[in-house]
């Protein structure tokens, strides 16, 4: 383990570090733009340099090993002027497109130019033009005039993706990001590549010109696409919620996230939402009936419940799907289990592509607590899936925990019929769908980014997600539901 | 006085052929490496002091020494792109004497104990490599390349690979990165190439003349080359040397030759018309030599040095007074901008910034602080790029701008050059 | 010693009082009838005080030398108000060196205290304060002004050029 002194700081690293990274590891900052933790070095900026003692020349810190004995300076005047210098390299022929340019408030160029820049521009000669709104795909817009040619997008679709769709042709200032003829970017991953460049050279177009950046607060939390979980940060304001990138985790994710957990954030967005309680009433010829207050819904359906349950158990059958936190299916396990209701069960997406795995990250199993759900089912000793549902007897009356996020439930109209034969059914979900008006009640329930609990992902780890925000007032948890329903209508069974 | 170690037989057409070759000593050098051991050819080479004649000046030797020893396949490469503006050499060496270099290369290669070679010729040299090319299946057919060569039980295979027209891919690990099929972009050092090179193992790159030498010196000894030169520069070497002088040309002198005979003697002085004013002795990439420094030099590695310059590729550039030394810098931003990467930062950035200011100096257009800034942009562009090419395009302007700075201010304060006269308005580029 | 003041006989008196008083009226009348070019008086509406031309009213959105509005939707004075009244949506224009622009640009009248750190904010002099502050208007009535009313109301007669051009900058290449 050698150690190496930085700015007058001892420490012990391991062997093989590079010196860049023992500076992240120490929080001692250095300006870069082409080196990402998850890609290869290039040592194409030169931003990183620092001074290192017995040597005469300063050296980049990405790619210089940290060796026994080391003492490097990354804040002496030497340093400092260097970097401005490098900086000022990599303005010079930058367009001014600041105001219309989505990466304004998180632009490296923009940060380093207020720690290490600070300085009155010195050039006066025309600039390089290239071409602007160039499309390299389906979601990620580029514009060749601000790109500083860090290489980190070529890199990760050569290295990542492993899909070698990007490449840097000419040579020079002439230098340009592009795609080859008739083959655009169109992988999985590919709005990773907007995360990772650090100016604004590609911009998603989903998020293209929503809103600016500082006007938008994060919080982290799981993706809820599929059952890997991969760490995500979700930006939000008032407005609602407006992006979703990936959070760096060793252990589940790395630094990347799927383009197809890049959408799951628009399910929660009010417009999609359901809002109130829609009752469907029969005497009006099965008109849908809104505006319920929630808790005097719950109560009717509580009555009912305890009416059947206390007569025959078996009349009441509930499904679910694994896209509610562990906390909720505890919650609502326990309070019916405790009525005696044993008919659970459990709706996969998609029976045919259930267990695939595209190699990176994305599965076929498109619910983030499929082994939480499993796992609670197995607690309270029961078992079924919507299979067994569909075979067995009709019902009189059906608890479904429908699927937050409906893209992914692509038979979703075929199942509706499905459950028809539940009887009553109350459909607790987060999105309106028209096509519910067929049950009896719809109850609003919160989306993810919501409420707070634990998902379990395919390995088993608990991560846990946290809501950050309100977006459909009168929506409630499973939680919240379960509670409901014991309470309401007397005593407990 | 010319010493024609390797160009003894240059004049002669029959000696680019196997059999004129073979009439004059041909391959008798590589039938002596056969009875050494590599290890004493590699210390041969050291003892003799030869320096790599590419533009750096670093030992052969001791760059050879640092190959790793273990049994990992080793690759030689001849860098033959001389892409360093001033310098024809190579091409002359590769046109009229193609076995001379197949030889040293069979014999440095016996020495680092390397089955597989490479000619890395640029793209432009067509005759170069039609000649090359015919060479060595000349040397095939004879048995000097392939197997078991001369009975010595050492394999060998060389081939040629062409270039597409890249200055630098001169850089050795950018000829590397060429040679592997990739962008021909230069790698980061470390891992150097001695260590981690072609297709990621241990790789020897030499200049032409640098492998050409090896053969004289095998054929005569270390000592006899280190007759001739100086005492650390070692040798002969075939300088380039081009402009209005009476005899423009490939000349082999020993190193620590005055500049002053090179010019009077052998190149016949300066054309009826025009007088001496600059030196750039060893490709543009070398900074300038104002007359008074030039005359006094001798042209050998330490005495450039000393006058902070380099001896460089050999490529002597003789600067006469009906030269705008603006116009001249015009043309070098020019060669530098176009042939930049495109990597690293500074380098594409700042030749780009460098050949729009000079462009501004000599239309007349830019401010007097523009001068000061071309030196400040240079100034801040060496030592911090991944190649030395941004120091090839710095350099020569900061050693313009210091030692002619009057003809800058000139175009700036008076709108005309100082040495044509004319006015910008009038044709002046 | 009392200090209580007594009323004077004089101030017991009426008369005097108002003629004292009259008298100074009188006085001013007369002479403002002799020197009726110096009344500080001005005659509204038919004669106005004469503002600076810093002077902070009404919002003016300029237009580009085509007619179309010269703001960039970059949202800085969106950001710099401090009433919050400034509501901005960007979107996509067809012209790739245009690139952005507001399609809605509103301003909440009531909520805007004219402090003018939008005009000191905007970088391209997309928005300034403009002369016109007497636009009353009863409730019911629209308070939030967007464009149409910003940049092409009748009395800004077509619209207001604005001082920074893209144009001269993009054609000389900086």
């Amino acid at each position: 383990m050698p150690k190496i002194t930085i700015n007058g700081k001892n420490m012990e690293v391991p062997a093989g570090t590079s010196i860049i990274q023992a500076c992240q590891q120490a929080d001692i900052p250095i300006a870069h733009y082409c080196w990402h933790e998850g890609l290869s070095v290039a040592g194409a900026c030169r931003m990183c340099m620092v001074e290192v003692e017995k040597n005469p020349k300063l050296q980049i810190a990405c790619n210089t090993q940290a060796v026994d004995g080391m003492i490097i300076h990354t804040d002496s005047e030497k340093v400092k002027d260097t970097v401005k210098w490098a900086l000022d390299f990599h303005l010079i022929n930058h367009p001014l497109d600041c105001p219309i340019c989505d990466q304004a408030g998180e632009c490296k160029l923009q940060d380093y130019y207020m720690s290490y820049g600070l300085y009155t521009p010195e050039m006066n000669q025309p600039k390089m033009k290239k071409n602007k709104v160039v499309s390299l795909g389906e979601r990620v817009l580029l514009d060749q005039e601000r790109c500083i040619l860090c290489s980190r997008c070529v890199r990760f679709t050569s290295e990542v993706s492993k899909t070698n769709e990007l490449g840097i042709f000419n040579r020079g200032d002439r230098s340009v990001i592009g795609t080859f003829e008739n083959r655009p970017m169109n992988n999985n991953y590919s709005v990773n590549t907007v995360d990772i460049c650090p100016v604004g050279a590609l911009t998603s177009k989903d998020f293209r010109f929503k809103q600016r950046v500082w006007f938008l607060k994060d919080f982290e939390t799981i993706c809820n696409g599929c059952s890997t979980g991969c760490n995500v940060t979700v930006s939000y304001n008032q407005n609602g919620v407006f992006r979703v990138r990936p959070r760096k985790n060793e252990a589940v994710n790395g630094h990347w996230m799927c383009d197809e957990g890049r959408d799951v954030y628009k399910h929660t967005n009010l417009e999609f939402r359901l809002e109130q309680v829609v009752e469907r009433n029969d005497e009006l010829g099965g008109a849908s009936v809104k505006g319920k207050p929630v808790p005097l819904a719950i109560q009717e359906i509580s009555k009912k419940l305890k009416t059947l349950t206390s007569k025959n158990a078996d009349a009441v059958a509930v499904v679910l799907t694994a896209q509610y936190t562990v906390e909720e299916y505890e919650a609502l396990l326990q309070a019916l289990t405790a009525l005696k209701v044993k008919n659970f069960y459990h709706w996969k997406n998609n029976e045919e592509t259930f267990d695939s795995f595209d190699g990176l990250l994305l599965r076929g199993d498109k619910n983030p607590n499929t082994q939480g759900l499993l796992k609670v089912m197995e607690k309270y000793k029961v078992k079924g899936n919507l299979k067994d549902f569909e075979k067995g007897s009709a019902f009189s009356m059906t608890i479904v925990a429908g699927p937050e996020n409906q893209t992914v439930y692509p038979d979703l109209e075929k199942k509706i019929d499905v459950l028809k034969k539940g009887g009553e059914v109350v459909y607790l979900t987060s999105c309106k769908n028209d096509k519910f008006n067929t049950f009896k009640w719809q109850i609003p329930m919160k989306s993810f980014v919501e409420k707070s609990g634990t998902f379990i992902n395919h390995k088993g780890m608990e991560q846990k997600i946290k809501g950050g925000l309100k977006i459909s007032k009168e929506a409630i948890t499973l939680t919240e539901f379960a509670a409901a329903l014991s309470e309401a209508g007397g005593a407990r069974a | 006085m010319e010493q024609k170690l390797l160009m003894k037989h240059y004049e002669n057409d029959e000696y680019a052929s196997y059999k004129g070759y073979v009439k004059h000593d041909g391959y008798a050098a590589l039938k002596k490496a056969f009875t050494m051991k590599p290890d004493d050819i590699i210390a041969e080479v050291k003892n003799s002091g030869l320096r790599g004649r590419g533009g750096a000046g670093f030992s052969t030797g001791m760059k050879w020494s640092f190959l790793p020893k273990n049994n990992e396949p080793r690759f030689l490469l001849c860098n033959a792109d001389e892409g360093e503006p001033g310098t024809f050499k190579d091409r002359m060496m590769m046109e009229r004497a193609p076995h001379q270099l197949i030889e040293g290369m069979i014999i440095s290669a016996f020495a680092i104990q390397s089955k597989k070679s490479y000619i890395y010729i640029r793209g432009e040299y067509n005759e170069s490599y039609k000649i090359v090319e015919k060479a060595l299946k000349e040397a095939y057919d004879a048995g000097m390349l392939g197997k078991n060569i001369m009975n010595s039980g050492f394999d060998h295979d060389m081939d040629v690979y062409r270039g597409a027209g890249a200055y630098i891919v001169g850089e050795e690990t950018a000829l590397i990165s060429s040679l592997e099929g990739l962008k021909g972009q230069p790698k980061l050092k470390p891992p150097f190439p001695a260590v981690q090179g072609y297709l990621r193992k241990p790789t020897i790159v030499n200049n032409v003349e640098t492998l050409a030498a090896v053969t004289w010196i095998i054929t005569n000894g270390a000592g006899a080359y280190k007759k001739y030169g100086t005492e650390k520069s070692a040798g002969t070497k075939l300088f380039s040397v081009s402009g209005n002088i009476n005899k423009p040309g490939v000349y082999e002198v020993p190193l620590g030759y005055p500049f002053k005979d090179l010019l009077e003697n052998e190149c016949g002085g300066m054309k009826q018309g025009f007088n001496f004013k600059a030196l750039i002795p060893g490709g543009s990439s070398c900074p300038v030599l104002n007359k008074e420094e030039a005359l006094k030099s001798t042209m050998d590695y330490e005495c450039m040095s000393q006058l902070g310059s380099m001896l460089g590729s050999g490529g002597v550039i003789v600067i006469d007074d009906k030269q705008c030394m603006v116009d001249l810098l015009k043309v070098l931003m020019h060669f530098y901008h176009h042939e930049s990467c495109g990597q690293c930062t500074p380098c594409r950035e700042g030749t780009g910034w460098l050949e729009k200011l000079t462009n501004g100096i000599g239309a007349g257009t830019a401010k007097l602080e523009d001068v000061g800034l071309l030196d400040k942009v240079a100034r801040h562009m060496m030592g911090t790029t991944i190649c030395a090419l941004s120091d090839a395009a710095a350099l020569p302007v900061i050693s313009f701008v210091s030692k002619f700075r009057d003809e800058f201010e000139c175009h700036v304060r008076e709108h005309r050059c100082k040495v044509k006269g004319k006015c910008h308005a009038q044709d002046h580029h | 010693m009392s200090v209580v003041k007594r009323p004077s006989a004089k101030s017991k008196w009426y008369i005097p009082g108002i003629l004292t008083g009259l008298g100074i009226t009188i006085k001013h009348m007369l002479f403002n009838l002799a020197h009726r070019k110096d009344i500080y008086t001005i005659e509204y509406p038919e004669e106005r005080y004469p503002y600076s031309e810093r002077f902070k009213g009404n919002h003016i959105l300029t237009v580009k030398k085509d007619g179309s509005l010269r703001c960039t939707a970059c949202m800085l004075c969106a950001t710099y108000c401090p009433a919050e009244c400034i509501s901005i949506v960007a979107a996509e224009h067809d012209d790739p060196s245009v690139e952005k622009y507001p399609i809605s640009y509103e301003i909440d009248i009531l909520r805007c205290v004219f402090c003018g750190f939008c005009e000191e904010a905007c970088p391209v002099d997309a928005i300034r304060m403009g002369p016109e502050h007497q636009t009353a208007a009863i409730v019911g009535d629209n308070f939030v002004y967007d464009i149409n009313r910003l940049a092409y109301r009748p009395g800004l007669k077509g619209g207001v050029l604005s001082k920074v051009d893209d144009e001269e900058r993009h054609k000389k290449g900086l």
